[in-house]
């Protein structure tokens, strides 16, 4: 029966589901965060943000590489380079500080992009969608702490 | 992010919103129902908002919150035409006889300051302005009823753009932020976000400030006229509060339009008009001091002085329209302005996009190299 079949998820849904900051989402709930996210392609060596600018989105890595360095020592201040469906600026999703440390692209890479003031929107329209990215963030940031606190000096964003 | 822009910069804040003015100005017929339709909008969007936290679809929700505001004003217009349709005819002589009754009023008045003072009587006031007002009671219905309604047919198409355009507003808002995101560089992106956030929120401020101030003045108001006793007041309210979207000049008119009811509702008792003026002129302190801060004025934070100068300018530039149009753009052309001018005087930022450019000619030359 039609009305009862699963409906086929869209290519766009199934990658956004594979990104850990979604992956409890419903389908339902994808297509209302993806109205949401913006697109951009860096090319390899560009920056993406500054240490020190005023944070104001999350970026999420559909592919590629992102280098997170220290500011202007992508070499010597190198802190962790991320791969697809990693995170990071998350901390510009929870206050307007300023960014820790500077990110650039290691390689021509593609990434999705949350702003600040439309996730705030969705704590006020889509509560439920917004606790749970709200969830993995808090996960995401706890694993980022134990990897702190397990290795010392290596620390990001 | 920091706040604290020059002279250069407010400089060109003020001259693009002249600009600005000069030219909408010449496409009126677009621009006053693209801002009815923002007013509309503004007006929707909590009940939009309200039913996606219900669990509705942003689609739906806007399909439900744009057609019911279309279906409603259908609905207001089927119900009104035949009303309309019978006492259009009887429009030209109630019309008349209102403007009969506040000459009336005027010419009593002069009368009594006649009596008062005698240099008044000796100028002979008291004729002059009865024998000009007769002149212009007898001819103004012929004179302007006609002109009235041919330029209301005129406009009546591009008005009922507003609704539809206030639908689609509501329906993709958000697409049409992420379309005009896509064009922005790289390096200039979060800010871009930023300042299209700020400007959605100083609007936002505006419109719904516009909407709460508007129902705040037509309460006092109707309240105020009906102590008084005049009739119609909630109607009479309601038009006095939106002819004040445009400064000043909507005031007077508000003013003239309740003073030309009272004199006519009570022609032997010219202390009804007074009457009505004065709580014409409460309602108008009551709005500058108490209403207006409490709405407008925190959605703008532009400073009184500022304010008032560029209403002035408004009106110099583009008349009337320029009167209604100069607190919206002035507001946006700030926020435009300072984050303009922000971007354009960080050199970091500049630095970036001109080392991004770089990068991507490389990339695309690079099976061009031998």
């Amino acid at each position: 029966m039609f009305l009862f079949s699963r409906q086929e998820e869209f290519p766009r849904l199934k990658q956004l589901r594979a990104l850990s900051l979604f992956s409890t989402l419903s389908p339902r709930e994808l297509k209302t965060v993806d109205a949401l996210l913006h697109q951009r392609s860096f090319i390899k060596d560009e920056v993406i943000f500054d240490q020190g600018e005023e944070g104001q989105a999350l970026y999420i890595i559909e592919s590629g590489l992102v280098l997170i360095c220290r500011q202007g020592q992508p070499a010597a201040g190198r802190i962790a380079e991320l791969g697809p469906g990693r995170l990071f600026g998350e901390l510009a999703l929870l206050d307007n500080s300023p960014r820790v440390a500077q990110a650039r692209a290691a390689e021509n890479c593609t990434l999705a992009v949350l702003f600040r003031a439309d996730f705030l929107g969705l704590l006020q329209t889509h509560a439920l969608i917004a606790s749970k990215i709200s969830l993995q963030l808090a996960r995401h940031i706890g694993q980022r702490l134990r990897e702190t606190i397990t290795a010392p000096g290596s620390q990001s964003e | 992010m920091n706040r604290g822009s020059g002279p250069v910069v407010w400089t060109g804040i003020i001259a693009s919103t002249c600009l600005l003015l000069f030219v909408f100005q010449k496409i009126l017929w677009l621009v006053v129902p693209f801002l009815l339709a923002l007013i509309i909008y503004y007006f929707l969007q909590p009940a939009t908002n309200r039913l996606v936290l219900h669990g509705v679809s942003h689609k739906t929700a806007a399909l439900v919150t744009g057609g019911s505001f279309i279906a409603l004003l259908l609905l207001c217009a089927v119900l009104l035409s035949p009303w309309v349709g019978a006492r259009i005819v009887g429009w030209e002589a109630s019309l008349t006889r209102y403007i009969e009754g506040g000459s009336r009023l005027l010419l009593g008045t002069m009368g009594a300051l006649e009596a008062q003072f005698s240099f008044l009587e000796r100028a002979s006031l008291s004729r002059n302005v009865s024998e000009q007002t007769a002149h212009f009671t007898e001819t103004f219905a012929q004179r302007h009823l006609g002109d009235f309604v041919v330029t209301l047919a005129a406009w009546l198409p591009a008005l009922l753009l507003a609704p539809f355009l206030a639908f689609f507003f509501l329906r993709d808002g958000r697409r049409f932020t992420r379309f005009i995101a896509r064009a922005v560089p790289n390096a200039f992106f979060e800010r871009t976000l930023y300042l299209m956030h700020e400007m959605d929120r100083a609007a936002r401020g505006y419109f719904q400030g516009l909407i709460s101030l508007t129902i705040l003045d037509t309460v006092a108001l109707a309240i105020g006229l009906w102590i008084v006793g005049i009739s119609s007041p909630l109607l009479l309210g309601l038009v006095c509060a939106v002819l004040a979207w445009v400064p000043y000049v909507g005031s007077i008119l508000g003013c003239l339009l309740v003073v030309l009811v009272a004199a006519t509702d009570f022609p032997l008792d010219p202390w009804m008009a007074y009457g009505a003026i004065i709580v014409f002129v409460l309602v108008r302190l009551l709005d500058d001091f108490v209403f207006m801060p409490l709405t407008i004025g925190r959605s703008l934070n532009m400073h009184p002085l500022l304010t008032v100068l560029m209403i002035f300018v408004g009106g110099a530039v583009a008349g009337v329209a320029g009167l209604m149009l100069v607190l919206p753009l002035l507001g946006i052309a700030m926020v435009v302005g300072e984050t303009i001018g922000m971007i354009v005087t960080d050199e970091r930022l500049q630095a970036r996009h001109a080392h991004s450019r770089r990068l991507r000619a490389r990339q695309a030359a690079a099976d061009l190299q031998s």
